[in-house]
């Protein structure tokens, strides 16, 4: 009993990782139909940076700031250089655009860092808290509190600021927001950038609970997406639900089957989902226009 | 031209075939081998990339799973060399098959992701399942033997060879066959090739099985070329590569397949030397610049435009010259290049080829095969007879169809007389294209029934109603622009072809005489609607009246008993109407009835045998055609005012 609340713990813990980088697919894709298929590379990024200046100033809580704006800047990058062209001409470009992107990244980060993994330094106590009887890490409830309180801070700043009702109009249709004196190509940048902010944000919370390196990103961004699709790409609670199915899903999966087989659960759900309910479970279905 | 392309490709092939007599050096024979494997493998991706418009990352999986049946069973089940081919063919065809059911359901982005995610299954099973595939560890595959000694490197270079011309072969015949047109009218339009019989079920499965198959042909003859497979082989760096490969030499075209391959499989080897690597990279730029500077001298395109482009060239040079290790910036290289194709290179190096030279030579380089065949008088096109007319042929009673809280129709009872023209009108929004909808199966109706002929149609696909005889055209044109005029007609026509997959390779005698009828009726049928002299211009850049003709055209190809006009009068110049009117009577002449929707009244009403109106998704009216035009209750849907307004 005390060990299936520890799991659940732990999925839960990794649940909100996966529903925050999901969070970030959505963003990117309600403004511009694109999403970064370099994401995971985004977080591994957000990792890396993060334990440099952990290394140098000894404070975690002030390498946050730190890593959302290279997390920005990133997303600033990737927006302007994989995705925008594309979209200017059209094409599906951005596809392989946004993987290439992810693959330079990944390159340069290994030959700055190295291809072996590091450890993160944990910002709290390793020692576990002792909750209704199970052993939980300290950073395991920081991730959770942590990830709620950035995608709350995003909604509360997309549905209060007359900015966020920018990027609504935008994703409700761009051309008539365009028409209205919206600078489009402005929202789906920033959308760029609050989406690889969010997925480096989310690389210094998973970071003291596994190795960091520059391929730690790549299961987990698929995975992420797998949680978009599973809630919806247009649903913002539907991401916390589908994280939290994934979470749980991995880690029983982990514990019961093999650990080699923890990542074939949500690839697996996701496939499914798609042959059978594409929208998500908690999206809604277009009715296609003849 | 023709014979240009023979000689070239019979001298290819001897240069092939002499090659390891004139240079009996493994190594370079091994690399053959491989870029033919990457060949064999690229016409399959190219089916699906090239020819139906997705992305696939999954092709790693599937060249995973290819070389690991192979492997299995010729190691472990100790089957022989002849079997485990086949067998990995089979396999991983069945595989493909499992990809088709998401890429069904979704597109673009979405479908990338289903066949990333599938790649990322395909490798960690293979890793796990140690039992089957030994894991990590690998699997060692010997080659097999050949009439009492192993084969040689050269022995199965010309294996190779001999399956590299085969699969061309198949590749080629399908998909410049019905087979393939119907992959690519799959990409122009999902809905029309439905409502054209063409089942997009059908093909999305048959195009990913094929592409499949080719994979798993590729990694059968890897597992034996390599003589070793373990599962980090089959990654994701290897889907991309394949990507890249199949858009760097031309989506398309089997010569950019082979280029690809060439390109890639050569490249990490010129990368390897760090010196051939920047003469590469300044030979590369130095053409860059050439071409930049004549395009600024032609005036076709400004300096300003190409600044990025030269900009990023110029630090890819001097990054070229200050790397000092080349295998750790690998990736980025491989990155770099990616971006490159995707953005000044999209059609990839054959399509930029075929560009160049159509400036020059614009007849040796057609974007599509030139149909020749004309209609002939005595065999214009005919629809099955379906008597004198007037008898029931299509019933609808009590449609309903609801999306969320709106009833666009709302218990709408519609019969159609066979050999008559219907007109379905009324104000926008009243659900006329919804009805349409409907009847050809794109939308299952809340409640009602539909019967068609005599037999139950409501919940059949769409594909289905058509073949049963009811044809449409769209309210918003859907053809397949990329295709010509006649190939557009000719997926109609699909439904005529009764081939099996052999004919369509071997090209048979009966394949030959089908194609031949089909092309025959086709140019019978654009002659029909006008278009006579336009058989092979590409749809998208008819003017648009002439679009809504052809789809009449592409309808009239399923031998219909049930013709569905959606404002066929759109678009066309006012002069041309009483052309389009005697156009509609003399498909009612040929024993076929009509649903007309249409807003010129003029043409409503001259035309039509019986009238139906609708409003707010209810029938309010129906009739002859004067009697709807004195009807008060169609007048205040049109004009407002009270419904119930009593006549003046």
């Amino acid at each position: 009993m005390d060990m299936l609340l520890q799991i659940l713990f732990s999925g839960i813990a990794l649940g909100m990782i996966y529903a925050v980088i999901a969070f970030g697919y959505q963003l990117t894709f309600a403004t511009s139909g694109t999403l970064n298929f370099g994401q995971g590379e985004a977080l591994a990024i957000g990792a890396l940076i993060g334990l440099s200046v952990v290394d140098r100033i000894g404070n975690y809580w002030l390498t946050i700031p730190v890593v959302l704006l290279a997390g920005a800047i990133y997303g600033i990058g990737v927006e302007r250089l994989g995705v925008r062209p594309a979209l200017k001409a059209k094409s599906e470009g951005w596809i392989m655009a946004t993987i290439a992107l992810g693959i330079i990244m990944k390159n340069i980060a290994e030959n700055i860092w190295g291809r072996d993994d590091l450890k993160f330094p944990s910002p709290v106590s390793e020692a576990p808290l002792h909750l209704f009887g199970a052993s939980v890490l300290p950073m395991e409830i920081i991730v959770i509190v942590g990830a709620l309180a950035l995608m709350l801070a995003v909604e509360l700043f997309n549905r209060k600021s007359i900015y966020g009702k920018a990027i609504a109009a935008t994703a409700a249709d761009r051309e008539a927001a365009g028409l209205m004196g919206i600078n489009t190509g402005q929202v789906i940048t920033f959308s760029y950038a609050l989406s690889c902010a969010a997925a480096a944000f989310a690389g210094i919370l998973i970071a003291p609970l596994t190795l960091t390196g520059a391929s730690m990103g790549a299961a987990l961004g698929l995975k992420a997406f797998a949680v978009a699709i599973i809630g919806g790409l247009t649903s913002g609670l539907g991401v916390i639900i589908g994280g939290l199915i994934l979470g749980l899903a991995e880690t029983f999966t982990g514990f019961y089957l093999s650990t080699g087989y923890k990542d074939v659960p949500g690839l697996v759900l996701l496939l499914l989902v798609l042959a059978f309910k594409p929208a998500g479970l908690f999206g809604k279905t277009a009715i296609k226009k003849v | 031209m023709k014979i240009t392309r023979l000689v070239f490709s019979g001298l290819l092939l001897l240069g092939l075939a002499l090659f390891p007599l004139l240079l009996p050096n493994p190594y370079y024979i091994h690399l053959l081998v491989v870029i033919g494997i990457y060949a064999i493998l690229l016409f399959g991706l190219d089916i699906v990339v090239g020819y139906t418009g997705e992305i696939s990352l999954g092709h790693a999986g599937l060249f995973g799973i290819g070389a690991y049946t192979a492997g299995i069973v010729f190691t472990t089940v100790g089957a022989p060399f002849w079997l485990a081919l086949p067998a990995a063919i089979a396999v991983t065809a069945a595989f493909g098959a499992v990809l088709a059911m998401p890429a069904l359901r979704v597109t673009g982005p979405y479908l990338a992701m289903v066949t990333l995610a599938f790649g990322t299954i395909v490798q960690i099973l293979i890793n796990e399942m140690d039992f089957l595939t030994r894991g990590p560890q690998g699997l060692q595959v010997l080659k097999p033997m050949l009439l009492e000694h192993r084969m040689t490197v050269v022995d199965f270079y010309y294996f190779t060879l001999a399956s590299v011309l085969l699969a061309l072969l198949v590749v080629h015949h399908t998909l410049k066959s019905y087979i393939g047109r119907s992959f690519e009218a799959l990409r122009g339009s999902p809905v029309a090739c439905d409502c054209m019989g063409v089942s997009v079920y059908r093909s999305k499965v048959l195009a990913f099985v094929m592409s499949a198959g080719f994979a798993g042909l590729a990694g059968g003859l890897y597992a034996f070329s390599e003589e070793y497979i373990a599962p980090s082989s089959f990654n994701f760096e290897l889907a991309i590569l394949f990507l890249l490969a199949v858009t760097l030499g031309g989506r398309k075209t089997r010569s950019g397949s082979v280029l690809g391959a060439a390109i890639v499989v050569l490249l990490p080897n010129l990368l390897s030397d760090i010196d051939l690597f920047r003469q590469l990279t300044v030979l590369i730029a130095c053409l860059v610049a050439i071409g930049a500077g004549y395009a600024v001298l032609r005036t076709r395109t400004t300096l300003r435009q190409l600044t990025v482009p030269l900009v990023a060239l110029a630090v890819f040079v001097i990054f070229a010259f200050t790397l000092e290790d080349i295998a750790e910036h690998r990736l980025s290289i491989f990155g770099l290049l990616i971006l490159g194709v995707v953005y000044y290179l999209p059609d990839g190096i054959v399509g930029y080829l075929r560009a160049l030279v159509k400036r020059f030579r614009p007849q040796w380089v057609p974007a599509h095969e030139t149909i020749a065949e004309h209609g002939d008088a005595a065999n214009v096109w005919s629809a099955p007879s379906c008597g004198a007319g007037g008898e029931p042929l299509l019933e609808a009673s009590g449609i309903v169809m609801q999306f969320g809280g709106l009833k666009a129709l709302n218990e709408v009872d519609l019969q159609v007389a066979a050999g008559r023209i219907h007109g379905l009108i009324g104000p926008n929004g009243s659900g006329k294209s919804t009805m349409m909808n409907v009847l050809t199966g794109i939308y299952t109706p809340t409640q009602g029934d539909i019967s068609f002929a005599g037999q139950s149609i409501g919940g059949c696909t769409s594909s289905h109603i058509a073949l049963r005889g009811v044809a449409r055209t769209f309210q918003n044109v859907q053809l397949f622009g990329e295709m010509t005029a006649i190939e557009n007609v000719m997926v109609g026509l699909t439904h005529t072809y009764e081939l099996t997959l052999i004919d369509v390779v071997l090209r048979t005698g009966r394949y030959r005489r089908q194609e031949h009828e089909a092309r025959v009726s086709a140019a019978n049928l654009l002659d029909f609607v006008g278009l006579g002299d336009m058989h092979n211009e590409e749809a998208r850049h008819l003017p648009y009246g002439k679009q809504r003709l052809l789809e009449i055209a592409r309808a009239l190809a399923l031998s219909p008993s049930l013709l569905l006009l959606d404002e066929p009068a759109a678009g066309i110049p006012p002069a041309d109407l009483p052309e389009l009117t005697a156009m509609i009577r003399k498909i009612r002449e040929h024993g076929i009835a009509v649903v007309l929707i249409e807003h010129h009244m003029d043409l409503v009403m001259g035309v039509c045998d019986r009238i139906s109106v609708l409003d707010f998704g209810q029938k309010i009216a129906e009739g002859a055609a004067g009697e709807i035009q004195s009807d008060p209750r169609v007048i205040a849907a049109y004009l407002g005012g009270e419904a119930t307004a009593q006549p003046a």
